[in-house]
């Protein structure tokens, strides 16, 4: 069977599910970069992230024939690789802070430039690394929510359909993840504005 | 960060999440011009928001897709191994030494054929046969699996060992469905399906994982012939 490379999700899934590899991977290709951003978001710049995008899409591979279209195969997907991110950060959770997002926030380790950085002399590429710490330093469960709306774009719905959890409660995440990434740039007053 | 009131922060984090009506909005862009710390908050949250959709999506690496196919692909099953080993083509070096062992094998085989003809012949009428033994391969294990579920009109099972693919059990009685199935030593998780719908673990395994979609895998613990084994067998 000849597939389009426009062939939408469903088309590819369902080929899949009958054993078309070729169509996994092409789903692979085109969600690969979501699911890479969303790892190495979450788990910061490591190899660990790339190997957590690959155990992603394996684990789809394997479960696969229990898709049943009841959600966009790009949410299943997400909810796979959230989860093996969840699963790699309690690996690390003597060395982080803790998964529940109740910490004080004035506990937080915030790895952000000083406020002495010379202001001219911070780049683009500097901010969006500064930014990307900041990111990596919220505590995880606010650090998902955040990605997922404001890195993939993601709407509430789709939010909550990933990660289990209330619509009310994903704003507040999103909101106190917010909240914490701009105070840890306006360290940066000058560049940052 | 500028502190505003509670009243303040929720339109403000209503505006970013595009959640105001349209009057509502338009009230909302009126009082920026009013009020300066709140302008202010909206411009910072603004340029944070701007900047998170503006960073660079990581690079895919060219050999991505090819590890990921990799890591998919199944295990060959056992009995179609056990066939590519005996139809493999083999080069077979000799010897005279090898030879004469040869003949000399195929003489003691041929001279045990005769005999136990003679045996049978003079053997008395309704003598004991002899037993015959199955000999398994030494690394197969031979796993039943068994699940009560009456009511269920087929019962599959599905895991690491059939890449998850759902074969069929046979309803022997009473609600009782089982397969038999021959495996290497090694771990294994699995599900059964009830009716092509759905996927549940198996209740009597002695453990279970967590499967990463909120259900749990049974987990089969397959131990070499000799060891003692966990296997429902």
């Amino acid at each position: 069977m000849a597939l389009d490379a426009g062939a939408d999700d469903t088309v590819l899934v369902r080929a899949s599910q009958r054993g078309h590899r070729e169509a996994f991977g092409m789903l692979i290709a085109r969600h690969a970069p979501s699911i890479l951003s969303i790892t190495k978001r979450m788990l910061g710049p490591t190899a660990d992230a790339e190997d957590v995008a690959q155990e992603t899409f394996i684990a789809a591979y394997k479960a696969l024939s229990r898709f049943q279209f009841g959600a966009k195969f790009s949410t299943w997907l997400y909810r796979i690789a959230v989860n093996k991110c969840r699963d790699s950060l309690r690996g690390r959770r003597s060395e982080t802070v803790s998964l529940d997002a109740s910490g004080d926030e004035s506990d937080i380790a915030w790895e952000i430039a000083s406020a002495e950085t010379p202001l001219l002399e911070l780049e683009r590429v500097e901010l969006a690394g500064t930014l990307d710490r900041g990111i990596q330093a919220l505590p995880p469960l606010y650090r998902e929510s955040f990605v997922l709306k404001h890195v993939e774009g993601l709407d509430y719905d789709e939010m909550s359909a990933i990660l289990g959890v209330n619509r009310d409660t994903l704003k507040m995440r999103v909101y106190k993840a917010r909240n914490l990434l701009c105070r840890s740039l306006a360290h940066l007053d000058g560049v940052y504005r | 960060m500028n502190e505003l009131t509670s009243d303040s922060e929720l339109l403000v984090q209503r505006f970013l999440d595009q959640e105001l009506s349209a009057q509502e909005r338009l009230d909302f862009i009126a009082r920026l011009g009013r009020d300066e710390p709140l302008r202010q908050r909206v411009i910072d949250l603004e340029r944070l928001l701007l900047h998170t959709a503006n960073l660079e999506r990581p690079a895919v690496p060219d050999d991505f897709a090819a590890r990921v196919m990799a890591g998919t692909e199944r295990p060959r099953p056992i009995w179609q191994r056990l066939m590519d080993a005996l139809w493999a083509p083999r080069a077979l070096e000799w010897n005279l030494a090898t030879a004469v062992a040869g003949v000399c094998v195929v003489l003691l085989v041929a001279g045990g054929i005769y005999g136990s003809m003679l045996g049978r012949r003079f053997s008395p009428p309704g003598g004991t046969p002899a037993p015959v033994a199955v000999v398994p391969s030494p690394s197969i294990v031979l796993v039943r699996l068994v699940i009560v579920h009456p009511g269920a009109k087929t019962i599959q099972v599905a895991g690491d060992f059939n890449g998850w693919t759902p074969a069929p059990l046979a309803e022997t009685s009473n609600g009782a469905w089982t397969v038999t199935i021959p495996l290497e030593p090694g771990r294994y998780e699995y599900m059964y399906v009830v009716d092509g719908q759905q996927w549940i673990a198996d209740p009597f395994a002695a453990e279970q994982n967590e499967d990463g979609f909120g259900s749990r895998n049974a987990v089969l613990d397959v131990r070499p012939p000799s060891a003692p084994t966990g296997a429902p067998l």
